[in-house]
């Protein structure tokens, strides 16, 4: 397969099979904004910093705006637009930003929603400190975060528990095993 | 922003990049090779970075293949895949909690490598760990990276694929196998017909500000290590509030026998034009008691060679380079403590 400057890619979007025929550079955001039409997605700082542009990319959050559209091929993308239900209820992250008013501008806010999705993912029940943490990368200009942190943890006691992404994704590292360890020094080998 | 102009390919084999690569190089086109991207297209767009071609290689099943195994001393060896990703590092048990048969009933114990643990927590941000890899972090030779200052305190080697026969093979697979190999996960790295491995020292692979030992036609498959113990071990960073790069990091790793320093690892970033070992800290350590003053006396030399040089240091707009020398002795002074207090609840 010759390099090529055009790309041809397929993906899934909010659970929509999508194509787009698109320059190699092309940006993740901008193919979502800019080609399919779905401008939910922001492009804030452009710079992998401020967040305004995270989308989950098979299912964990990702900064689109760092993710080349090529890259995206064959995967399965979830933008802001694709979290309520179709009826148009919201999902329960979009509804405790609601409830706390979680925004002023709302610039960042598709972003931060995408972010905390995440956040409750991979922890169910996070504590104050984990929300901070888990929004390193999502920059707000107006709120001062107070909302935004008090409606992630609303967020949390609201989300449904269900299976975690641990299963849907693959460990660097196959996790211990219940086998004890050799008692020489041990050897490695890759899996596969 | 949009990076300028490149063509792109999609590899789907290890045996193709290299072909990629070759392909590239006899058209006179500068190729560069992509898995996360999370330092590369920034750099792209920033035109820091112009590649005419870009190899994908995300999606090569050979440079994912990783496995672990670990003494009951605290000594472990483990080999990553070049594409896995920091998240895929930090919701492994293996570096935060450890094995369970060493952790049973061992309240307070900490994982197999808790600097790891450290230092993924502090890296980036959560969307950035979710792309960038292992490989890339080591193949970047970004002077003010995190992961490589752990790497290189675990005396982490870097495993390289090119064509058979152009570079001198070193790499080695050890015959003990612990965990047996997953059917069907792709072909075993070394049984590639015609692709060469060699294996080099992270500290002699990163030679300077971007500037690494990978040569045109190379591609990093894993990295590799082998460690006598690192329970006793902990990162310290001093971030920048934007970029989150550190402006300083110092990982540390301590070994206690009968009360003493048995061994002694320390690996700093950010301050130099490469992450380096503290070789002078590290003699000191070594055969010391641990006390207070001692690990004090050890962290003011971070910056020093045994040869009593002082190492290159760095500086910008965000931090001189005598401040960032400060940093480091300081942050050097708090690893050091952690790595002490986790080295001891650890003791048998």
């Amino acid at each position: 397969m010759p390099a090529a400057r055009e790309v041809s890619v397929s993906l899934t979007v909010n659970g929509a099979c999508r194509e787009a025929v698109v320059p190699a550079r092309t940006l993740l955001v901008h193919l979502l904004r800019d080609h399919l039409g779905l401008t939910g997605t922001h492009v804030g700082c452009d710079t992998t910093q401020c967040g305004a542009c995270t989308v989950a990319l098979d299912g964990v959050a990702v900064k689109s705006c760092t993710v080349l559209a090529a890259q995206a091929d064959g995967c399965a993308v979830t933008t802001i637009e694709g979290l309520g239900n179709s009826d148009g209820a919201l999902h329960p992250v979009q509804q405790a930003f609601q409830d706390e008013h979680a925004l002023q501008c709302g610039y960042c806010t598709p972003g931060m929603v995408m972010a905390v999705r995440q956040l409750i993912e991979d922890h169910p029940s996070p504590t104050e400190d984990q929300v901070r943490h888990a929004l390193d990368g999502n920059i707000c200009r107006c709120t001062g975060y107070q909302n935004i942190v008090a409606a992630a943890l609303r967020a949390a006691r609201a989300v449904p528990r269900g299976p975690s992404a641990q299963a849907a994704e693959s460990p660097a590292v196959e996790p211990p095993s219940t086998e004890p360890p050799p008692a020489e020094p041990p050897a490695t080998e890759p899996e596969g | 922003m949009f990076p300028a102009d490149f063509a792109y390919v999609h590899a789907r084999s290890l045996d193709e990049a290299l072909d990629l690569l070759d392909e590239a190089h006899v058209a006179g086109q500068e190729a560069k090779l992509i898995a996360g991207g999370q330092s590369l297209l920034p750099m792209m767009k920033l035109r820091l970075a112009v590649p005419e071609v870009l190899i994908d290689i995300g999606g090569l099943k050979e440079l994912r293949a990783a496995g672990w195994t670990a003494g009951l001393g605290g000594s472990f060896n483990v080999l990553l895949g070049a594409l896995t990703t920091y998240r895929q590092l930090e919701r492994n048990r293996f570096y935060s909690e450890g094995h369970p048969v060493d952790r049973a009933g061992q309240r307070g114990r900490t994982g197999v490598v808790p600097a790891m643990t450290d230092a993924l927590a502090v890296l980036a941000d959560p969307q950035v760990r979710a792309r960038g890899t292992v490989g890339g972090a080591v193949a970047h030779g970004d002077p003010a990276a995190d992961l490589p200052a752990v790497l290189l305190a675990l005396g982490a080697t870097v495993i390289i694929a090119s064509r058979k026969g152009r570079h001198e093979e070193t790499a080695r697979w050890p015959e003990r196998v612990h965990r047996p190999m997953r059917a069907g996960s792709g072909a075993r790295p070394a049984d590639l017909p015609n692709v060469g491995r060699r294996e080099v020292a992270l500290d002699d692979f990163l030679q300077g500000i971007y500037a690494t030992d990978l040569a045109e036609d190379e591609v990093i498959t894993h990295v590799r290590i082998s460690s006598p113990g690192a329970r006793g071990s902990a990162y310290e960073k001093f971030p920048h509030p934007a970029s989150h790069l550190p402006l300083a990091g110092v990982c540390a790793v301590l070994r206690l026998r009968d009360g003493r320093i048995d061994g002694a690892e320390v690996a700093v970033t950010g301050i130099s034009p490469r992450p380096y070992r503290a070789r002078e800290t590290e003699r000191m350590l070594v055969g010391a008691e641990p006390t207070t003053d001692s690990l004090a006396a050890a962290a003011a030399q971070v910056t020093r060679r045994p040869d009593g040089s002082e190492a290159t240091l760095l500086g910008d707009q965000h931090a001189s380079a005598p401040y960032r020398a400060h940093l480091a002795e300081v942050l050097a002074r708090r690893a050091l403590a952690k790595a002490l207090a986790r080295a001891r609840v650890n003791l048998p």
